[in-house]
């Protein structure tokens, strides 16, 4: 039970395999200055699409003028213990590897977009049609992977390679003499929501508690955010296809009919097209 | 705290309209089945000449359905992968196998019902019935196993799905027999009376879906932060419409009161109204139901 309380825990107990490595990433918010270095490094290297991101900077002004303080928060995937992505992903496309990664297939994927709507960290996208190479992943699910190709060459992620303040630390957290195992050993660690209990293995080192919970993050948007938000819901390629988004400002009788029909449209547009484009 | 979040990752609602639309699809079928067993599996005797319109409404209603859930899949192609790659623990792999089996058995329940078969009528209509229900129950079970969408994360879900399914189901064939009888000669048409009694089996379910809908309400009230905030949303902020003009208003309270008051219960516009009412007003519940939670964590 400890482990799933802020700051109580550290390493989530009796996880991992015996025998095997077990990487984790430590994010020590008190270096991190917000530059999106990491951002860069990952969406120009896996040619991630515009509006979708396996890394991204949350970021947040906490307090009232004179006394605000500025937060920032990368955000990735959990690689998780207790992943609530795979079990309800139908068709095995996505996976746990024994060294802790969680893994997708995309030769199986069928884009059901199940695995979405179990993140509770929103790390995982729907890639495009049009991607700048043809030859990457199309039309199925995608997350960070915490750069598996590179790690298993002896390399660290982009996102720690580029980090300019060193605030990204990567390893194996089973061997106690790793920086990882030793940083997430000496200081007081947080994870993103563990009340839901699915041991994630990015910890967090001076993590404000208002900025980690989606309620604050739903209730205290900018005006500014807002706006963006709606703009992008409206005009987002992946998001037409999967005809959900609405536009906050818009949701009265004839907006929620209107935005029904807009979905609808875009949906049954994309329809065909759906069926020609890169067979199988 | 006060503060305000300036920065973030624009996240997509992954499920959306389409969605909602096939489990509105699937509920009515199922509920429109439900009624044509009523007459050969139940043995209620004046409910057996309009059990094969039933049967091929709940048919038709549901052959619409995995043409939407292919086209919304982002590879269509690779729909088989569900059966040859299927991971047991996932939702989705058990309705794959039901809306697979579930028109088959409806088909062959039909035709012994064509056919004036009794026991085998019967026999299918039971292995129908059960696959029936089945199916509607994992479209809720598919929104209940995500721990992380709370409203969604509730034991009651299936339930709630299956209540809306037999008033969804009841109304739209209230509605498609009424507009048959237009085409049919005289002796073949339904009666209102019949229409007016299935209406009162459409009343028990409404009051049942209020009181689930009720301790819902209750549970959310009582809930989290998390919870609250999100039904502010479904009852006051971008949900309303959906969620209390739509389906508890319109679907729920107005046809309430429409069938709770005998006159107007016995006459055929009264029913109509009722069922047209109903049988729209489940959608919304699909809608909010699908996209709140999407909506609200999507901010995250």
């Amino acid at each position: 039970m400890t482990d799933r309380l802020y700051g109580m825990g550290g390493v989530s107990s009796g996880k991992g395999k015996p025998g095997r490595k077990r990487y984790a990433m430590a994010i020590d918010l008190r270096r991190c200055t917000g530059c999106n270095a990491c951002t860069a490094a990952c969406k120009t290297h896996f040619d991630v699409p515009l509006g979708e991101w396996r890394i991204w900077v949350m970021e947040t002004e906490v307090g009232k003028y004179p006394d605000t303080k500025r937060y920032v928060l990368p955000r990735l995937c959990n690689q998780c213990d207790d992943p609530p992505c795979i079990p309800v992903c139908p068709t095995q496309a996505t996976f746990k590897h024994p060294d802790g990664f969680v893994l997708q297939r995309y030769n199986r994927c069928i884009g059901c977009r199940a695995c979405m709507v179990a993140c509770p960290y929103n790390a995982r996208h729907l890639l495009p049609d049009h991607r700048r190479d043809k030859r990457n992943p199309r039309n199925v699910a995608d997350k960070c992977d915490f750069c598996v190709v590179r790690v298993t060459r002896g390399l660290a992620p982009l996102c720690v390679t580029s980090c300019t303040g060193g605030a990204l630390i990567f390893g194996d957290i089973n061997d106690p003499e790793s920086e990882v195992a030793r940083t997430v050993r000496d200081n007081k660690v947080f994870t993103l929501r563990p009340e839901l209990g699915t041991a994630p293995q990015v910890y967090y080192i001076g993590l404000n508690e208002s900025v980690a919970d989606p309620e604050f993050a739903f209730l205290n948007r900018s005006a500014q955010l807002r706006e963006r938000y709606a703009t992008f819901k409206r005009n987002s390629e992946v998001g037409g296809e999967m005809a959900g988004n609405i536009d906050e400002s818009d949701m009265g009788f004839f907006g929620l009919v209107r935005q029904g029909l807009h979905n609808f449209g875009t949906f049954f547009a994309e329809a065909p097209k759906k069926f020609f484009r890169g067979l199988y | 705290m006060e503060g305000q979040v300036i920065a973030n990752a624009f996240q997509n609602a992954y499920w959306g309209f389409p969605i909602a639309l096939y489990f509105w699809l699937v509920g009515a079928s199922a509920g429109s089945f439900v009624i044509s067993t009523l007459g050969w599996v139940f043995g209620v005797k004046k409910y057996k000449p309009l059990a094969l319109f039933a049967s091929n409404t709940a048919i038709v209603a549901l052959l619409i359905v995995p043409v939407l859930l292919i086209i919304d899949a982002g590879k269509p192609y690779r729909f088989f992968h569900l059966f040859i790659f299927a991971h047991w623990s996932a939702p989705m792999v058990w309705g794959s196998f039901l809306i697979m089996t579930y028109p088959i058995a409806m088909g062959f329940y039909s035709f012994f019902v064509h056919k004036e078969n009794q026991l085998w009528a019967r026999r299918l209509g039971i292995l129908a019935i059960v696959l029936a229900l089945s199916t509607h129950w994992y479209t809720g079970v598919v929104m209940q196993l995500n721990p992380a969408r709370l409203p969604n994360h509730t034991s009651v879900a299936p339930l709630l799905f299956l209540t809306g399914a037999y008033v969804s189901g009841i109304g739209l064939l209230i509605l498609c027999l009424w507009l048959r009888n237009f085409l049919v000669t005289v002796t073949a048409r339904v009666s209102p009376e019949l229409m007016a009694d299935m209406a009162r089996l459409m009343l028990y379910g409404i009051v049942f879906d209020l009181f689930l809908l009720g301790n819902e309400f209750l549970q959310m009230t009582y809930g989290t932060g998390e919870e609250r905030t999100i039904l502010y949303e479904v009852l006051l902020g971008v949900f309303r419409w959906p969620y209390l003009y739509i389906e508890v208003v319109w679907g729920l309270l107005l046809p309430l009161i429409i069938l709770v008051i005998p006159r107007i219960r016995r006459s055929l516009n009264g029913v109509l109204v009722a069922a047209f009412m109903t049988a729209t007003g489940v959608y919304g519940m699909r809608i909010w139901w699908v996209m709140a939670a999407q909506y609200y964590q999507g901010h995250f």
